[in-house]
């Protein structure tokens, strides 16, 4: 991998960690478990659709393990690493399947198997089928906070993309690897 | 799958996405009316709810496994106790006539203690952190306790 391709994956596992820090300051609006806005799959999402999906997942897999060792709980790391690799699963076969357009329902979809893969978790670590009845909440805030992540990363790679390929150092992602 | 954002299509190639995206936008409309349904067929108020002959009973889990069961419809004055588990965690729940709540916890969110107090069966307290679920359930049966005395 060439050290300018290192250094831009660098600069978006910082930028999608400081979208991570920033909203987890922000008090929860709904108080129910896995409702939260996911601000930092923007990053994911970007970086997918403007380089390749690997290195899409260097950046959502860093950004989780760096998350966890600086403010997290061993805890979250399992429900933030579960919940990132269905999403990212998902948004990698619809950005597939849509041609990377549409970024808003690949984003809601990846959102919604995020917070069922957060709900699977849950369900083996309390053995409580109950936990059941946060499906509705979940999916329904899964798709509101998906099409409003979606809709970031389709203005922010309208303004990046022009920019990165004017950047010396941009290369056709199909140069690399 | 790379680099295409923007990129020039056929218009065949466009005509099918437009297609998929049609139906995946077919399909998150379903999953929203769908969810938004159960969510009213669930939390519909019922009249039972503050009836004495209805047991409204509050179920305790910690790690799967049922620590109480708290009729809350026999509750008359409030009190508290607290409930601890793996790693010194506690949750210190306060259970009131007709509903229950987490009032202190030692996870670091809070969540659970934001939830408040609940009355139905639409949303259990959950603190995932401690591995604790207070869920409630109605009896729609008359209990034996109120008709006896």
């Amino acid at each position: 991998m060439p050290i300018r391709k290192i250094t831009t994956l660098a600069l978006f596992t910082t930028l999608s960690l400081i979208i991570f820090t920033v909203e987890s300051a922000i008090p929860p609006l709904i108080p129910v478990p896995g409702i939260k806005l996911g601000l930092a799959n923007i990053i994911t999402l970007v970086v997918l659709v403007a380089f390749s999906h690997k290195d899409a997942l260097l950046v959502l897999l860093l950004r989780i393990l760096l998350s966890t060792v600086l403010f997290g709980q061993t805890m979250s790391l399992l429900y933030s690493l579960v919940g990132g690799i269905c999403c990212f699963i998902v948004m990698v076969l619809l950005n597939h399947l849509l041609r990377s357009h549409w970024l808003m329902i690949t984003s809601a979809f990846g959102a919604i198997s995020h917070n069922l893969g957060q709900l699977w978790v849950a369900y083996l670590i309390t053995k409580v089928p109950g936990v059941v009845v946060y499906l509705p909440f979940l999916l329904l805030s899964g798709i509101i906070t998906g099409l409003f992540t979606g809709l970031c990363a389709h203005f922010t790679l309208q303004k990046l993309l022009p920019l990165a390929i004017r950047l010396p150092f941009y290369q056709k992602p199909d140069d690399d690897n | 799958m790379q680099a295409q954002y923007s990129s020039p299509t056929s218009h065949e190639q466009s005509r099918k996405t437009s297609r998929i995206a049609l139906l995946l936008i077919l399909l998150l409309a379903v999953i929203t009316l769908s969810s938004i349904a159960w969510m009213l067929l669930r939390g519909m108020p019922d009249d039972t709810q503050t009836d004495n002959r209805y047991a409204l009973i509050a179920d305790i889990y910690q790690d799967g496994e049922l620590l109480q069961s708290i009729n809350l419809n026999q509750v008359n004055t409030p009190y508290t106790f607290v409930v601890t588990g793996k790693n010194d965690c506690f949750n210190e729940i306060q259970v009131r006539p007709h509903s229950i709540g987490i009032t202190t916890a030692s996870c670091p969110d809070k969540l659970c203690v934001h939830q408040g107090f609940i009355d139905t069966s639409l949303l259990p307290i959950t603190c995932l952190p401690n591995h604790l679920i207070i869920q409630i359930r109605r009896e729609a049966c008359v209990i034996p306790d109120a008709l006896t005395y």
